[in-house]
């Protein structure tokens, strides 16, 4: 630290010069002589210099280093709850998948058959009317015996004029 | 030969990295590392803390909270700036929120304090007088901005330039510049209202 003469005759309103200012804030003695010369180094006479804080530096540094790894390990915990339930999202996800083919392959598989039978239905009536009478020239019609009273009774006509799908 | 000797044992200042290489090493994934970088810039982030809050303890669980954000952040420091710059960006929005939600409350508690002189010996005298200012820093200063005494603070306590502040703040030069002036006129009002003893000296410089 420099002497308090050589503070006192390099003193400038407003200095920076680091040397001046440790001067300012450790000497007791040149702090009127300061403040004459800047008022401005009312409040700038408390700075600089380093301070620790309570307890010291190590057991400041102890302490954080302790939180830091709480911290670390709460969020472990976290991470690990926050997987949970993205599995279980995509669990739920599959399973939905799942179920919506299922539902979907049964009602397909229900529907089919009502298409189909929709379909024969008017074609059966279109194309094959029930046949009560038959009148033709070159026909031959034959009657199958029936063995029981409620057996339908069959009958074949053979006729070259009929068409091919009757 | 002893001499030879001397220069082949490493001191202190070749075997520390700087404060780059420390974050390079926590980032290459040495935790480690992070505590050697706590033990060196504790007294720096706790000094600015205190000087801003005011209060011991307070300062404590600030300076306590930086650390814990500097670790959680270090991945977005970038080697390019002054890691002392990026430091005390991170000190300064922790200690001006939460200086922002505790000003109100304290305002309230500050307003109706009045120093009181200790009467002490010769000796003694000097040394009040230098812990008085502190005082009467802490009990003006309350009219102020947190940014302003955040400020005030960098420039006038830690002899930070105003380009300095501007790169840790954010802000243009003239931005700082305007708020050191407001601060100080500020600070001369309140000194003026309650420790007319000490605005005298603003009083007979102009």
């Amino acid at each position: 630290m420099i002497t308090c003469q050589a503070f006192r005759s390099r003193l400038e309103p407003g200095s920076t010069d680091v040397e001046v200012l440790e001067h300012l804030r450790s000497c007791d003695a040149c702090l009127d002589h300061a403040l004459q010369i800047d008022p401005d180094n009312f409040f700038r006479a408390i700075g600089g210099g380093e301070l620790e804080p309570p307890g010291g530096v190590d057991a400041f540094a102890s302490d954080v280093m302790s939180q830091i790894r709480m911290r670390q390990t709460e969020g472990s915990v976290a991470r690990r709850f926050l997987i949970a339930p993205r599995r279980l999202a995509a669990a739920a996800a599959i399973v939905f998948a799942i179920g919506l083919s299922v539902v979907v392959y049964e009602k397909a598989n229900k529907t089919a058959p009502v298409q189909v039978a929709a379909a024969a239905r008017p074609a059966q009536l279109a194309t094959k009317p029930v046949v009560e009478t038959y009148d033709s020239k070159d026909a031959t019609i034959v009657e199958v015996p029936t063995e029981g009273k409620n057996d339908p009774q069959v009958v074949m006509i053979f006729d070259e004029s009929l068409p091919a799908d009757l | 030969m002893a001499a030879e000797l001397r220069l082949m044992i490493p001191t202190k200042e070749s075997v520390e990295p700087d404060d780059r290489q420390l974050v390079q090493t926590i980032r290459n994934g040495e935790p480690e590392a992070f505590e050697q970088l706590v033990r060196r810039k504790t007294s720096k982030v706790y000094s600015l803390c205190y000087r801003i809050i005011g209060n011991a303890e307070d300062a404590k669980d600030i300076s306590q909270l930086v650390f814990i954000k500097l670790w959680e952040n270090l991945d977005k420091y970038d080697a390019a700036y002054a890691f002392d710059t990026w430091l005390y960006r991170m000190v300064t929005n922790v200690a001006i929120d939460f200086m922002r939600n505790k000003q109100s409350r304290d305002n309230a508690v500050n307003s109706n304090l009045r120093l009181v002189k200790t009467v002490t010996d010769a000796e003694q005298g000097v040394v009040v007088q230098r812990k008085e200012i502190e005082n009467v820093f802490n009990a003006v200063s309350s009219v102020l901005s947190p940014k302003q005494k955040t400020i005030f603070v960098m420039r006038e306590m830690d002899d930070l330039p105003s380009s300095e502040i501007a790169r840790i703040l954010g802000c243009r030069e003239s931005t700082v510049r305007n708020h050191l002036f407001n601060a100080r006129k500020l600070m001369q009002q309140q000194l003026k209202k309650r420790f007319p003893e000490y605005s005298r000296l603003w009083e007979e410089r102009t």
